[in-house]
C-alpha cells in the first residue's frame, strides 16, 4: 500500500440540468497513482478522464455532482476536505499543468512576477530571492536567456515557451509530490510538443515526481509513460502497464483508440 | 528551442502609441496646471479674492484685471484662481473615496457571487433608477450646503458606477484560467480577487475614474449654479457663473464666461486622460 499516492475509488457522479434532471457521466472509476510512476490516464473527448483529474484538486465545474466513490491521497479522503484543508494540497502536494499555457498566466504581470509570487506563497523568503528561485526555474526548463525572460509579460512568450513556465511553476516552484498534467501539448506544434515531453520526463524521472499525464495522444504514452489508464464514456475499461497494453489490449474499445492511432501515425 | 516573438504586438502598438500620446501629455499636462493654480492660489493672489470694490464693479479685462471684475468689483482672476481649490478639490476627494469603497464591494461581490452579489446589484439599480445630479441635490438641500456635505453626496452617487465596473471585470475574470491557476496554487480567495484579478481591470478603472472626476467636478459647480453648493460667496466656479448671468445681458460676458471656460478646460483635460489612460494600462500596449 505504500506505494499508491493517489487512490481513487469507485468514483460516480454527474450533471444537473437547471430543470432537476441528473445527467451521470462518471460510472465507478477506480485508479491508482504509484509513488514515482508516470501514469497516463487516456480516453477521447468526453470519456471523464479531465472531470476525475479535476476533481481530485476540487475543482470540478460547480454543476456537477458526486454521488459516491473517494479520492484517496496518503490516506486521506481528499472530498471530504473543507476549502482550508484543500488549500494545503493545492500547489505544495499537488500541483497541475492546463493545456493552454497562455491563459494559464495573469496577462498584467510579468512570467517572472508570476513564479515568484507562487514561490513566495509557498516557501515564504523574500521577493529578491524568490526572483531568483523563478529565474532558476525558467533556466531548468531550458528557457533562453531567463533572466529576460522573466521580465517579459505572457503575451511575449509562444505557447511552447509559456508552457515550460507552467511547468517551471507546477514543478519546480511548488515542489509537489504529485503532478497532474492535461493535455500539456494538445495546442502546440509537433516539433514542440516532443520537446516539451522531453522535459516532463526528464523533470519527474530526476526528481521522483508521481506524474498523471491526461491525453489522447497514443504516441506521446508510448514513449513516456509506465502505467496507462483507459477510460471511455465515464468508465475505466482497463489498466496496465505500457507494455501490455500496446501489445496485448484486453478491452475492445482500447483497441480500437489503438489501431485508431496507428491510422494517423502512417498517415 | 527557438525563441518565436509574435509580429503581430508590434504592429498594433506602433498605431496606437502616437494617439495616446498626445492625448495622455494634454491630459496630464491639463491637471497638472489646475493643480498648480490651485496650489499657487493658497500662497498668492493678484488680489484678495473676496474683497469687493477692488474695482468699480464689471471692469472689463485689463493689464489691471486680466480676466476683469464681477459686479461687486472682485478680481475674477483671483476669484478663478482659488476656485481651482474647490473644484478640483471635492472632486477628487469625491473620486477617491467612490473608487475605493465601489470597486472593494464591486469585487466582493463580483468575486463571490450568491446572495451578496444579489442583493447589492438589486440595490444599485433602484439606486441608479434616480438622475445622479437630481439625486445631489435633494440631498444637499435636505442636509444643508456645506463642503464634506457636497463631497460625500459626490461619492455616493459615484460609487454605483465604481461598483457596477468592478463587478462586471471580475465577474467575468473570475472563471478564467490564471484565476483558476492562482487557486491551484493555494492562494486564498480574497487574494485571487485583488492581487490576482483586480490588476487586470485597472485600465478601465483608471479610465472610468478620469470620466467620473469630469462628472464630479461638473456637479459640483452645477450646485453652485443652483444656488445649493457651497454657499453664495465661495468662489467656486458654479457660483461665478450663476453670479455672472445677469452681465451676460447686458454685455458684461467675462465674469459667466471664464469660470465656465475654466469648467469646459477641466472636464476636456480629463476626458482625454481617461481616454489616453485605458489604451496605455492594456499591457500589450505598453513600451518597453
Amino acid at each position: 500500500m505504500s506505494d499508491v499516492l493517489l487512490e481513487i475509488e469507485d468514483y460516480s457522479g454527474g450533471f444537473r440540468s437547471e430543470t432537476g434532471d441528473f445527467l451521470p457521466v462518471l460510472h465507478g472509476v477506480s485508479y491508482r497513482l504509484k509513488t514515482g510512476v508516470m501514469t497516463a490516464v487516456v480516453g477521447e473527448s468526453g470519456s471523464g478522464k479531465s472531470l476525475v483529474a479535476l476533481s481530485i484538486l476540487g475543482i470540478q465545474p460547480p454543476a456537477f455532482e458526486r454521488s459516491g466513490g473517494r479520492i484517496l491521497f496518503r490516506g486521506t479522503d481528499l472530498l471530504s476536505l473543507d476549502e482550508r484543508g484543500m488549500r494545503r494540497i493545492r500547489g505544495a502536494e499537488i500541483s497541475m499543468v492546463f493545456q493552454d499555457a497562455r491563459a494559464a498566466l495573469n496577462p498584467v504581470f510579468t512570467v517572472g512576477r508570476q513564479l515568484a509570487d507562487v514561490w513566495q506563497l509557498q516557501h515564504g523568503g523574500g521577493r529578491s530571492a524568490a526572483m531568483k528561485q523563478a529565474i532558476e526555474a525558467l533556466r531548468r526548463v531550458s528557457i533562453p536567456e531567463p533572466e529576460r525572460r522573466a521580465r517579459q509579460y505572457p503575451h511575449e512568450f509562444s505557447g511552447g515557451m509559456a508552457q515550460r513556465a507552467m511547468i517551471a511553476m507546477a514543478s519546480l516552484i511548488c515542489q509537489p509530490s504529485l503532478l497532474i498534467l492535461d493535455e500539456p501539448t494538445t495546442g502546440l506544434d509537433v516539433t514542440i510538443q516532443s520537446d516539451i515531453m522531453e522535459l516532463i520526463v526528464e523533470l519527474s524521472r530526476t526528481r521522483g515526481l508521481t506524474t498523471c499525464l491526461i491525453t489522447h495522444d497514443l504516441g506521446v504514452v508510448a514513449e513516456t509513460c509506465d502505467e496507462v489508464v483507459v477510460m471511455n464514456a465515464g468508465r475505466v475499461v482497463e489498466i496496465g502497464s505500457v507494455e501490455a497494453i500496446f501489445t496485448t489490449p484486453r478491452d475492445l474499445y482500447t483497441q480500437r483508440l489503438l489501431s485508431a492511432s496507428q491510422l494517423v501515425e502512417a498517415a | 528551442m527557438t525563441v518565436v516573438l509574435g509580429s503581430s504586438k508590434v504592429v498594433p502598438r506602433r498605431r496606437r502609441r502616437p494617439r495616446s500620446y498626445w492625448a495622455l501629455r494634454i491630459g496630464i499636462a491639463v491637471l497638472v496646471f489646475y493643480a498648480a493654480v490651485a496650489l499657487i492660489s493658497f500662497v498668492w493672489t493678484p488680489y484678495d479674492p473676496l474683497t469687493p470694490g477692488i474695482g468699480d464693479g464689471y471692469d472689463a479685462p485689463s493689464w489691471a484685471f486680466p480676466l476683469g471684475t464681477d459686479r461687486l468689483g472682485s478680481d475674477m482672476l483671483s476669484r478663478l484662481m482659488v476656485g481651482a481649490r474647490y473644484d478640483l478639490g471635492i472632486a477628487f476627494v469625491a473620486v477617491l473615496i467612490a473608487l475605493t469603497v465601489g470597486t472593494t464591494i464591486g469585487t466582493l461581490a463580483g468575486y463571490f457571487g450568491g446572495k451578496l452579489d444579489t442583493a447589492v446589484m438589486r440595490a444599485v439599480e433602484i439606486f441608479q433608477a434616480f438622475p445622479g445630479l437630481l439625486f445631489a441635490m435633494l440631498v444637499v438641500q435636505a442636509v444643508g450646503a456645506g463642503i464634506v456635505n457636497v463631497i460625500l453626496v459626490l461619492s455616493f452617487v459615484g460609487i454605483p458606477d465604481y461598483l457596477r465596473l468592478a463587478r462586471a471585470e471580475i465577474h467575468a475574470k473570475r472563471d478564467w484560467q490564471y484565476a483558476e491557476a492562482a487557486r491551484l496554487a493555494g492562494n486564498l480567495p480574497w487574494r485571487v480577487a485583488f492581487r490576482y484579478l483586480l490588476p487586470n481591470s485597472v485600465g478601465p478603472l483608471l479610465a472610468f475614474t478620469s470620466i467620473n472626476a469630469a462628472f464630479a467636478a461638473l456637479v459640483t459647480a452645477s450646485l453652485g449654479f443652483l444656488g445649493l453648493g457651497l454657499g453664495p460667496n465661495v468662489p467656486e466656479w458654479g457660483n461665478m457663473i450663476a453670479r455672472g448671468q445677469d452681465g451676460v445681458m447686458t454685455g458684461q460676458w467675462w465674469v459667466s464666461f471664464f469660470p465656465g471656460l475654466a469648467i469646459l478646460g477641466l472636464t476636456g483635460g480629463l476626458y482625454l486622460l481617461g481616454d489616453a489612460l485605458s489604451d496605455i494600462t492594456d499591457p500589450r500596449r505598453r513600451g518597453r
